[in-house]
């Protein structure tokens, strides 16, 4: 749905974003991680067909967004930073010229359906200025999904939000993944990008890495298993066991790297409980994205 | 360009900006009305034009009838201003661009739906104020102070108002426009445009006290100045109105 090719963006000197190269298949949530300036909002307004790359091309929704950005923002919907809404009108009236503007054969069902979808139907006709920032964010989604996209831009969608508005913009964006459509997140929340997306990119102006959540964790710490013991033990004596790849020892608390705990586990657990240990609890250690994500940010060079 | 949008957008607009206060209301609609109100209140304080002679007549409706042609003139400058300005100022401040940028409207589409919102009032309260006098001198007044009147000014209100006031209403239309996208703050923006006001309107009073009388071609120069300064403006506004620069440069 999304193919990005070499996509680079200069302002001037300055490298927004460098020979970026990504595929994002159809019914994706894919998760765009990356620190402040790092060049995420000027990939999403290339992708949305606003801003013309310095070089590289990108297909979204089999259109070149190049050849044919107006094509491609007629299928694709944005959700901005800032919300952007016109505080002086009514959320009717905002949607209903948004709609107008998509040439919609039937704006005001699709006004109907989505202000009650977020909630915001018993308010429709009151100005916007008058809303709480979440009725605000849930007003701005409904505009970028009045005319039905297919591909859906997100930017920082919960940023700003209280813990329940946050969760409802959640729960919305996952009922929209499950109707098939693309969803391209932008987000520096990373619970939110570790709770929804089934992919993450990391971009420091380039892409520095691309996969799952857990294929990043693994691949940047392999998999851990932790240990929790009744006393502790001496592991002066080797383990002598070959796929173990590192033991760390911290107290009653042994953490051991293997490459395929389901296969392994049974015979390191037989191998330490014939070394004297007493084992209360095994568990694998869960990394969390934000680990994740610091260490890669880190490693790329300014 | 597809005239649907600039429609969508011109409606968007004049519902916005006349949502948006007094100061649109008053500067837009209520002084122009007020000041033309004066002017007749002006004209039936004289008395009875019945009782006047002719060649006195004709000197009367010269003095009296040139206050409200300074505002015919002076109108078309003034109305649009305050929604020019609005137009732009407020999306900036709302960040309401990117989102609208978004959609499938063309640049050159939001350059002319926000130009003609505030060009198309300027011109029409214009011409209604003008009707409006006209209509209620031909009502209330003897026939021939309107045609007294007709005779001195017939030629100057044709060229005030089929040329000079759609001109200069697209003149500070396209200023205000330019001057907005380029300063952050309201305020500025307002003082900025009202400075390029000025002139115009200076050389359009000057011409009405000095030599126009009699001369309404010398109004019609002025027009035709006015429309290379508008040509200016409108090339200026396309590169000003460019999708990358309004997302990158205006602030």
């Amino acid at each position: 749905m999304i193919i990005a090719e070499h996509l680079t963006r200069r302002f001037g000197d300055r490298v927004a974003v460098e020979n970026l190269s990504l595929e994002i298949a159809e019914g994706e949530v894919f998760g765009f991680l990356g620190p402040n300036g790092a060049g995420k909002t000027t990939t999403v307004r290339m992708l949305a067909g606003l801003l013309a790359p310095t070089a590289g091309r990108a297909i979204v929704a089999g259109v070149d967004v190049c050849a044919e950005p107006q094509r491609v923002r007629l299928l694709v919907g944005i959700l901005t930073e800032h919300p952007g809404l016109y505080e002086k009108l009514s959320a009717w009236h905002n949607l209903k010229f948004y709609g107008d503007l998509y040439n919609l054969p039937n704006p005001e069902a699709q006004i109907e359906k989505y202000l009650n979808l977020l909630g915001l139907w018993e308010r429709r006709f009151e100005p916007v200025g008058t809303f709480s920032k979440g009725m605000k964010q849930k007003l701005a989604i409904a505009r970028a999904l009045l005319h039905e996209p297919k591909v859906l831009f997100l930017d920082e969608p919960t940023s700003g939000l209280d813990p329940e508005s946050a969760k409802t913009v959640r729960d919305f964006i996952a009922q929209l993944a499950s109707e098939k459509r693309t969803i391209f997140l932008c987000t520096h929340n990373l619970y939110e990008a570790e709770q929804l997306c089934t992919r993450i990119g990391l971009i420091k102006q380039r892409l520095i890495k691309v996969g799952s959540p857990q294929q990043l964790k693994r691949e940047l710490y392999g998999r851990q298993i932790v240990i929790d013991l009744k006393e502790p033990i001496s592991l002066s004596e080797d383990l002598q066991l070959p796929f173990v790849r590192n033991v760390q020892a911290n107290g009653t608390r042994l953490l051991i790297q293997l490459d395929d705990p389901e296969a392994q586990n049974p015979v390191l657990i037989k191998r330490l409980v014939e070394l004297g240990a007493q084992i209360q609890f095994v568990r694998e250690h869960d990394r969390s994205l934000e680990e994740v994500y610091l260490e890669l940010i880190s490693e790329e060079k300014p | 360009m597809t005239l649907k949008r600039v429609r969508v957008l011109m409606m968007k607009e004049w519902r916005e900006a006349f949502k948006g206060g007094k100061t649109i209301w008053i500067g837009t609609v209520a002084v122009p009305f007020i000041l033309l109100g004066v002017s007749l209140f002006q004209l039936f304080q004289f008395g009875d034009f019945d009782r006047v002679n002719p060649e006195e007549l004709s000197r009367v409706v010269g003095a009296l009838f040139l206050v409200p042609l300074l505002y015919f003139l002076m109108f078309p400058l003034v109305i649009p201003h305050s929604i020019a300005i609005y137009a732009i100022m407020s999306e900036k401040e709302q960040k309401s661009l990117e989102p609208l940028l978004a959609t499938p409207l063309r640049t050159e589409e939001l350059f002319v739906g926000k130009a003609l919102a505030s060009i198309l009032p300027a011109v029409g309260i214009t011409w209604m104020a003008f009707a409006l006098f006209v209509g209620v001198v031909w009502f209330l007044l003897p026939p021939m102070v309107l045609e007294v009147a007709w005779q001195q000014f017939g030629a100057i209100w044709l060229m005030a108002l089929g040329l000079f006031a759609p001109l200069a209403a697209a003149f500070m239309t396209f200023a205000s426009m330019t001057i907005a996208t380029r300063v952050s703050d309201l305020r500025t923006a307002q003082l900025l445009s009202s400075f390029a006001m000025l002139p115009v309107l200076l050389s359009a009073f000057f011409l009405v006290f000095q030599h126009l009388l009699g001369r309404p071609m010398l109004l019609g120069l002025l027009a035709l100045g006015i429309f290379v300064l508008d040509l200016g403006l409108v090339w200026l506004n396309v590169k000003l109105f460019g999708r990358e620069e309004i997302l990158t440069r205006w602030r």
